[in-house]
C-alpha cells in the first residue's frame, strides 16, 4: 500500500485505487485467524438449528474454532506486518500473539463451562456462540487501527458478555450484575466515543497511524480539544480494565456472572482492553512526540490512578469470603500492576513487553483459578465460599493442588508464571527510573500474599466441615485444570521463550506511517 | 429569506451540553429506563459532534462513523432492554434503588 492521505476526499473520490479492492496473499493469510473463528461462529449457529438433539456438536465446533484460530496464529508469527482494510486493521505479531492468548481464554472457559451448565440446567448454544462473537470482537479490537473500528470491536465483545453475565435468567444475582455492567459499561463506551470524536476534530483524522503523525507533527498535540479528547478516551478505557476510580461495578459483576464467564471476563476481555490501551496511548504519542506538559498530565493521571488501583484491590480483597469476589479484588489489584506496565513502557528497555508476560501469565493461572470454581461451584453458584474450601486437599486432591498452584502464581512466588512476569515489570519499572510506584507494587504485593495463602490453610490444613456434598467430576474441566498447572509451571521455570516473544512485540505498538511502508516490504 | 449558519462553535457546545445532560442522567436517574435513555443521549451527541467536525474538516470519515453509531446503539439499546425485562420478571423493579443483592 502506498502512504498517500488515507480520507477519500471530494477530489480523491474520482480516481479509483486498485490496491483496495483486491488483497494479496499475506493479507489473505494474515486473515486466517478471523476465518477459522468466524467460520466457527457461522458453523455453530447453523449445527445450534440442525442439531437440536445433539448437545455436543456446539461445543465440540466451539473447541475447534478456538483451536484453529490459535493455532494458525502461531504459524503466521513470521508473517510481517500485514494491513488490511484501508488501514483499518493491522495483523502484526502485538494482534497474533494476544490472539492466541483469547483464544486459549475462550478455549479454557468453553472445557470448564460443559459440567457447570449442565449442572445449572443451562446447557444452551448460544452460551458458546456469544463467546466466540466476544473473542472476535477482541481479536479485532486488537488489531484495529481505527477508533471506531475499537468502538465497534468494544461493543461486540461487551454486548456478547453482557448477556452471558445474565445467562443464568432465572437468578437475580445474575440479572442485577448484568443490567449493572450493561449501564455502567454503555456509558464507559459513550464517553470513549466522545473522545474519540474530539480526537477527530483536533487531528482531522480517526486513524491511530494519522492521529500519531498529526502529533509527532506538532499539528494537535498540545490544543485543548486534544487534550480532552486523549482524556476522555483514556478515562473509557480505565473503566474498561476497573481501575480506581472506575472498578466500582467489577467486584458485584464479577460475582454476579456465571463462574467460568467470570474467568473468561477476567482474562480475555482485560487482555483485550489493556493491548488496545496499550496501542491507543501509543497513537496518542505517549511516551514519544506529545508536548512536555501534555505528556506529564497523562503520566501523572495513570501514576495516580496505578497507585490507588493496587492499593484499594489488595486491601478490600483482604476482608472478603466469597471466593469469587475475592478473585475480582485480586483482578483489580492486578489491573494496577498492569497500569505501572503501561506508565512505564516508553522509557523503558523492554517497552510495553512485561504487559504481554504479564497478561499472559494472569490469563493462564486466573483461568485455572476460575475452572477450578467452576467445577467446585454447586447449583446456583453457592458453595465456593472461603469455608467450603476445608479440607479440599482430601475430598478433590487435584482441584486442591490446582488452586495452591495458582494462587501462589497470582501471589508472585517462585517458581511459578506470576513471579517471571513481575519481576520482568517491577525490573522494567525500575529502570525507567519510576521508583515509588515500585514500592508501592512491591508492599501490595506482599499484602496479596496474606488473602492467597489463607484459601491455601483452608484447602490443606483444616478438616473437612461435612462429608459428601461434592459436585461431580468432569474430565474435561480438570484436563483444563491440569493444563493451567502445566502452563503456570512451565513460564514461571523456563520463561526464556515468552520473554523473548515478548520483547520482540513491544516496539510495535503503533508503526509510524513512513516506516510502515518499509516495514511490509521487507 | 434565509436563516443565518449555524456556527460550527455553537453546534459544539451544544453537543457537548447534551452529551453532559445524558451523563448527568445516568447519574442521578433511578429509573433503568431513562437511564437507558441518557446512554442514548450521549451517544446522539457524539454523532452530532463527529458530523459537525466532519463538515468543519471537509472528510468523510467522520460521517462515516456515525453509521456505525447509530448500528451499534440500536443493537446495543435491544440487548439493554432485553436485560432490563429479566431483571423486571425476577425483581419486579427497574429502580435501582432496589436493586441491591450484590454489596460488600
Amino acid at each position: 500500500m502506498s502512504d498517500e492521505p488515507l480520507i477519500a476526499t471530494a477530489t480523491t473520490l474520482n480516481t479509483i485505487r486498485p490496491e483496495l479492492l483486491t488483497m494479496t496473499f499475506g493479507q489473505m493469510a494474515a486473515l486466517s485467524p478471523w476465518i477459522w473463528a468466524l467460520g466457527g461462529a457461522l458453523s455453530m449457529m447453523l449445527a445450534a438449528v440442525l442439531f437440536k438433539t445433539w448437545k455436543w456438536v456446539v461445543p465440540a465446533l466451539m473447541i475447534m474454532a478456538t483451536a484453529g484460530a490459535a493455532w494458525s496464529s502461531t504459524m503466521l508469527m513470521d508473517l510481517g506486518d500485514q494491513f488490511l482494510f484501508n488501514r483499518m486493521m493491522l495483523v502484526d505479531r502485538f494482534t497474533l500473539v494476544f490472539t492466541v492468548l483469547f483464544a486459549i481464554s475462550a478455549l479454557v472457559t468453553t472445557l470448564s463451562s460443559m459440567k457447570y451448565l449442565d449442572r445449572e440446567g443451562l446447557q444452551h448454544p448460544e452460551y458458546y456462540i456469544l463467546m466466540l462473537f466476544s473473542m472476535i470482537g477482541m481479536m479485532n479490537m486488537v488489531s484495529a487501527l481505527d477508533l471506531v473500528v475499537i468502538f465497534v470491536a468494544l461493543e461486540l465483545m461487551s454486548i456478547s458478555v453482557y448477556v452471558l453475565v445474565g445467562f443464568r435468567r432465572a437468578d437475580r444475582r445474575s440479572n442485577e450484575a448484568a443490567v449493572k455492567y450493561f449501564v455502567l459499561g454503555g456509558a464507559a463506551s459513550a464517553v470513549f466515543l466522545y473522545g474519540s470524536a474530539l480526537l477527530y476534530g483536533a487531528t482531522g483524522s480517526i486513524n491511530i497511524q494519522e492521529i500519531l503523525a498529526a502529533v509527532e507533527a506538532g499539528r494537535a498535540g498540545g490544543s485543548l480539544l486534544f487534550v480532552l479528547g486523549a482524556a476522555l478516551v483514556i478515562f473509557g478505557f480505565l473503566f474498561k480494565v476497573a481501575s480506581f476510580p472506575f472498578h466500582m461495578w467489577m467486584p458485584d459483576v464479577y460475582e454476579g456472572a456465571p463462574a467460568p464467564i467470570t474467568g473468561f471476563m477476567t482474562t480475555g476481555i482485560k487482555a483485550a482492553s489493556f493491548a488496545t490501551f496499550v496501542r491507543v496511548m501509543a497513537g496518542l504519542g505517549y511516551g514519544d512526540g506529545l508536548a512536555e506538559a501534555v505528556q506529564k498530565h497523562l503520566h501523572d493521571i495513570l501514576w495516580i490512578s496505578a497507585a490507588l488501583t493496587m492499593v484499594i484491590g489488595n486491601v478490600i480483597a483482604l476482608t472478603q469470603v466469597n471466593l469469587k469476589r475475592m478473585l475480582a479484588y485480586s483482578s483489580i489489584a492486578h489491573t494496577g500492576y498492569l497500569l505501572v506496565g503501561i506508565l512505564v513502557g516508553p522509557a523503558s528497555d523492554s517497552g510495553y513487553g512485561p504487559i504481554y508476560l504479564y497478561l499472559l501469565a494472569y490469563t493462564v493461572m486466573n483461568l485455572g483459578a476460575f475452572a477450578v470454581l467452576s467445577a467446585l461451584a454447586k447449583r446456583g453458584d453457592s458453595g465456593i465460599n472461603l469455608h467450603d474450601m476445608a479440607g479440599l486437599s482430601k475430598r478433590q486432591p487435584l482441584m486442591a493442588f490446582g488452586m495452591a498452584v495458582f494462587l501462589f502464581s497470582m501471589a508472585g512466588i517462585p517458581p511459578t508464571a506470576g513471579f517471571a512476569a513481575k519481576y520482568l515489570l517491577f525490573y522494567s519499572a525500575v529502570q525507567a527510573g519510576e521508583i515509588w510506584i515500585t514500592v508501592i507494587a512491591v508492599l501490595c504485593s506482599a499484602i496479596s500474599v496474606y488473602y492467597y495463602l489463607r484459601v491455601l490453610v483452608y484447602m490443606y490444613m483444616r478438616e473437612p466441615a461435612e462429608a459428601g456434598g461434592s459436585a461431580g467430576r468432569s474430565w474435561m474441566a480438570s484436563a483444563a485444570v491440569l493444563a493451567m498447572i502445566v502452563l503456570t509451571l512451565q513460564i514461571g521455570v523456563l520463561p526464556s521463550r515468552v520473554i523473548e516473544t515478548a520483547k520482540s512485540i513491544s516496539k510495535t505498538a503503533v508503526p509510524q506511517i513512513g516506516q510502515a511502508g518499509a516495514r511490509a516490504a521487507r | 429569506m434565509s436563516l443565518p449558519p449555524v456556527e460550527p462553535w455553537v453546534v459544539l457546545a451544544f453537543s457537548a451540553a447534551i452529551f453532559f445532560v445524558g451523563l448527568f442522567g445516568l447519574l442521578v436517574r433511578r429509573n433503568l429506563l431513562i437511564i437507558l435513555m441518557s446512554i442514548e443521549l450521549m451517544l446522539n451527541a457524539v454523532n452530532l459532534t463527529y458530523v459537525t467536525f466532519s463538515h468543519q474538516l471537509s472528510s468523510m470519515a467522520g460521517q462515516m462513523s456515525v453509521f456505525f453509531i447509530i448500528t451499534v446503539a440500536a443493537a446495543e439499546s435491544a440487548v439493554g432492554l432485553g436485560l432490563v425485562i429479566a431483571l423486571y420478571r425476577t425483581l419486579k423493579t427497574v429502580d435501582t434503588d432496589e436493586i441491591t443483592l450484590l454489596k460488600d
